[in-house]
C-alpha cells in the first residue's frame, strides 16, 4: 500500500511539474511574439481571443492536425526519433529544479516543491542538455536535406564550443556551495541578495548567460536554424507534431537554462532581503525566471545574428579561457578563505 | 587611453547595452505603426486615387456629356464611351454606354483631369477584391451609385437661358439636326 501511495505521489509530482512547464512553454511563445512586436512597434497576434491570448492554443491545434510528412530520402527511424531525443532531455531536466522552500502535506503524505533532490543535480541537467544536441544533429542528418545537414553540423560545432564554458561557469557556484545538489545550492545562498553567487561570481554569471543562449540556439546565436541562411536549419524538413516537438524543446530549454541560472546564481527561491521573507518563495523563483526569460527575448529584439566564425572564435578564444581563469581564481580564493 | 576605453566598452558590453536601452524605449513608449486592417480602416488622405466614379448634378441628372475625352486620355484604354444625343434636348449629348474596365485601370486619374464638365472623380473606394472578375467591369450605373456614396455634395446644375431652351424646342419640333446616315 505504501508503495502505491509513493508511486501516486511521484506521478502527481511529475504531472504537476510537466503541466506547469508545458503551459509556460505555450505562453512563452505568446510572450515572445508580443514583446518582440511591441519592441518593433508592431501589434503581434491580436485575432484569437482578447489580445490574441488564445493564440498558443490555436497554434497547438493547427500543428496537431497537420499532415505528418517524412521526406522520401530520409532515414525514417532516426528522423522520427530525433524530435523525441530533443524534447525528452529538455523536459527531464526539470526533475531536479527546486521551485520553492516548503513541502506541503495532505494527511501524512508529503508533497515536495521539487520532483527529486539528487546529489548530482547540476551534473544531471548538464548531461541531459548535451543529449539534446544529439537530437538536433541526428534530425539534421536524417532529413537528407542540405539545409538541415548544415544546420545540424553548425549545431554540433556550436554545442561543443559552448558546452565547455557553460560547465566551467557553473563550477564557480559549485565550488562556493560545495554541492552539486540544486536544493543545497539554493539554501547556501540564503540571507539577502549579497549572498547570491551573482555577486561573488559575476564573470561566471555572464559567461553562463551567453553560453546558455548559445546552448538553446537562441538569437544572437541561432546559427543552427538561421532563417535567412538555412531556411529553418535542422528542422527544415519537419512538419506537424514532429516540428512542434522541436519547438516545444527550444522553449522548454529556455525555461530550463533560466531555472538553472536562477538556482546557481540568483539564489533560487530566496528573497533578496530577509525582510521580504513573508512573500512565498515560489513567487521569488518565478519572478527571477520570468526576468531572465524576458531578458532573452529582449536580447533577441536587440542583437543581430553573429557570423559563424565569429561565434566559434568567441567561444574558444574568449569564453573558454575566461571560464578557466574564473575557476582557478575561485578555487584559490576559496582555499585560502577556508 | 583610447585603447583602455575601448577595452572597457568591450568588457561591459556597452554597445549591446545601448541597443537594449533602445529596444526597451520602444517597448515602453513605442506606439504601434501597424493597424488591425480589416477591423480598423486606415484614414485615407484627400486626393486618394481610388475607383473612378461618375458624378451627378443637384437635380439628380448625370454630369457626363459623352464627349469621350476620358477615353482619349486613358493610357491603358480601359474606358469605352458610346455617346448619343439626348432625346429631350437635341444638340445636348450624353453617354449612352459608358464602360470602365477596372481590371485594366491603372488609377492614374488622367480621365478625371481630362473631363471638361468634371463628371468624373477619383473616389476613396480601394477594397476592389472580388470573387467575380466581371464585377470589375463597371458600367455607368455602378459608377453613379459609387459616386453617390463618396460625393454626397452635388454641384448645382447650370441654368439654360430661355433663349437656348427655345432654340432646342424649335430644333426638336423640326426634328433637326438629328444626323441620319446618308444625309448631309
Amino acid at each position: 500500500m505504501d508503495l502505491i501511495i509513493q508511486i501516486v505521489v511521484i506521478v502527481v509530482h511529475i504531472a504537476v511539474v510537466l503541466g506547469v512547464v508545458l503551459t509556460h512553454v505555450a505562453y512563452l511563445t505568446y510572450a515572445e511574439r508580443k514583446i518582440l512586436s511591441d519592441m518593433q512597434d508592431r501589434l503581434g497576434p491580436m485575432e484569437v481571443g482578447p489580445h490574441g491570448l488564445l493564440q498558443p492554443l490555436a497554434d497547438g491545434l493547427k500543428l496537431f492536425f497537420k499532415e505528418d510528412i517524412i521526406p522520401a530520402g530520409a532515414n525514417k527511424i532516426i528522423f522520427s526519433a530525433a524530435p523525441i531525443l530533443v524534447l525528452v532531455p529538455a523536459l527531464i531536466g526539470f526533475a531536479v529544479v527546486p521551485f520553492g522552500r516548503d513541502s506541503f502535506f495532505i494527511g501524512s503524505i508529503e508533497f515536495t516543491p521539487y520532483i527529486t533532490d539528487i546529489n548530482i543535480g547540476l551534473l544531471y541537467v548538464l548531461a541531459f542538455s548535451s543529449i539534446g544536441a544529439y537530437g538536433i544533429l541526428l534530425g539534421g542528418w536524417a532529413s537528407n536535406s542540405k539545409y538541415a545537414l548544415l544546420g545540424g553540423l553548425r549545431s554540433a560545432a556550436q554545442v561543443i564550443s559552448y558546452e565547455l564554458p557553460l560547465g566551467l561557469a557553473l563550477v564557480g557556484p559549485v565550488l562556493l556551495s560545495g554541492s552539486l545538489s540544486m536544493k543545497t545550492m539554493t539554501e547556501a545562498q540564503g540571507g539577502g541578495f549579497w549572498h547570491w553567487y551573482v555577486i561573488t561570481q559575476p564573470v561566471a554569471f555572464v559567461i553562463y548567460m551567453i553560453c546558455a543562449i548559445a546552448e538553446t540556439n537562441r538569437l544572437p546565436f541561432d546559427m543552427p536554424e538561421a532563417e535567412s541562411e538555412l531556411v529553418a536549419g535542422f528542422f527544415t524538413e519537419y512538419s506537424g507534431m514532429r516540428f512542434s516537438f522541436f519547438f516545444l524543446a527550444e522553449y522548454a530549454n529556455m525555461i530550463l537554462v533560466s531555472c538553472v541560472a536562477v538556482v546557481a546564481f540568483l539564489g533560487g527561491w530566496q528573497a533578496p532581503l530577509a525582510a521580504l521573507d513573508f512573500i512565498p518563495p515560489i513567487f521569488w523563483f518565478l519572478a527571477k525566471v520570468y526576468f531572465l526569460l524576458f531578458f532573452y527575448i529582449w536580447l533577441r529584439a536587440t542583437v543581430p545574428r553573429l557570423r559563424f566564425d565569429q561565434l566559434m572564435a568567441f567561444g574558444w578564444k574568449i569564453m573558454l579561457p575566461l571560464a578557466l581563469v574564473n575557476v582557478l581564481l575561485t578555487s584559490i580564493v576559496k582555499y585560502f578563505l577556508n | 587611453m583610447a585603447m583602455g576605453r575601448s577595452l572597457f566598452k568591450t568588457v561591459f558590453f556597452s554597445e549591446i547595452l545601448q541597443g537594449l536601452r533602445l529596444t526597451m524605449k520602444h517597448l515602453i513608449k513605442g506606439k504601434s505603426i501597424t493597424e488591425l486592417y480589416p477591423h480598423q480602416k486606415p484614414d485615407l488622405p484627400d486626393g486618394w486615387r481610388g475607383a473612378i466614379v461618375h458624378l451627378r448634378y443637384d437635380d439628380g441628372t448625370e454630369k457626363c456629356v459623352g464627349c469621350a475625352l476620358c477615353e482619349a486620355a486613358c493610357p491603358s484604354h480601359c474606358i469605352t464611351v458610346i455617346s448619343a444625343e439626348r432625346p429631350d434636348l437635341p444638340q445636348k449629348r450624353i453617354a449612352e454606354t459608358y464602360i470602365l474596365d477596372m481590371t485594366k485601370c491603372v488609377f492614374c486619374g488622367f480621365c478625371v483631369q481630362a473631363c471638361p464638365v468634371t463628371a468624373l472623380a477619383s473616389s476613396k473606394e480601394y477594397e476592389l477584391a472580388t470573387t467575380d472578375k466581371r464585377k470589375l467591369v463597371m458600367t455607368k450605373d455602378t459608377m453613379l451609385t459609387l459616386g453617390d456614396k463618396y460625393f454626397p455634395i452635388r454641384e448645382k446644375r447650370p441654368e439654360y437661358s430661355d433663349e437656348k431652351i427655345n432654340l432646342y424646342e424649335k430644333l426638336k419640333a423640326k426634328n433637326y439636326p438629328y444626323a441620319k446616315k446618308g444625309e448631309a
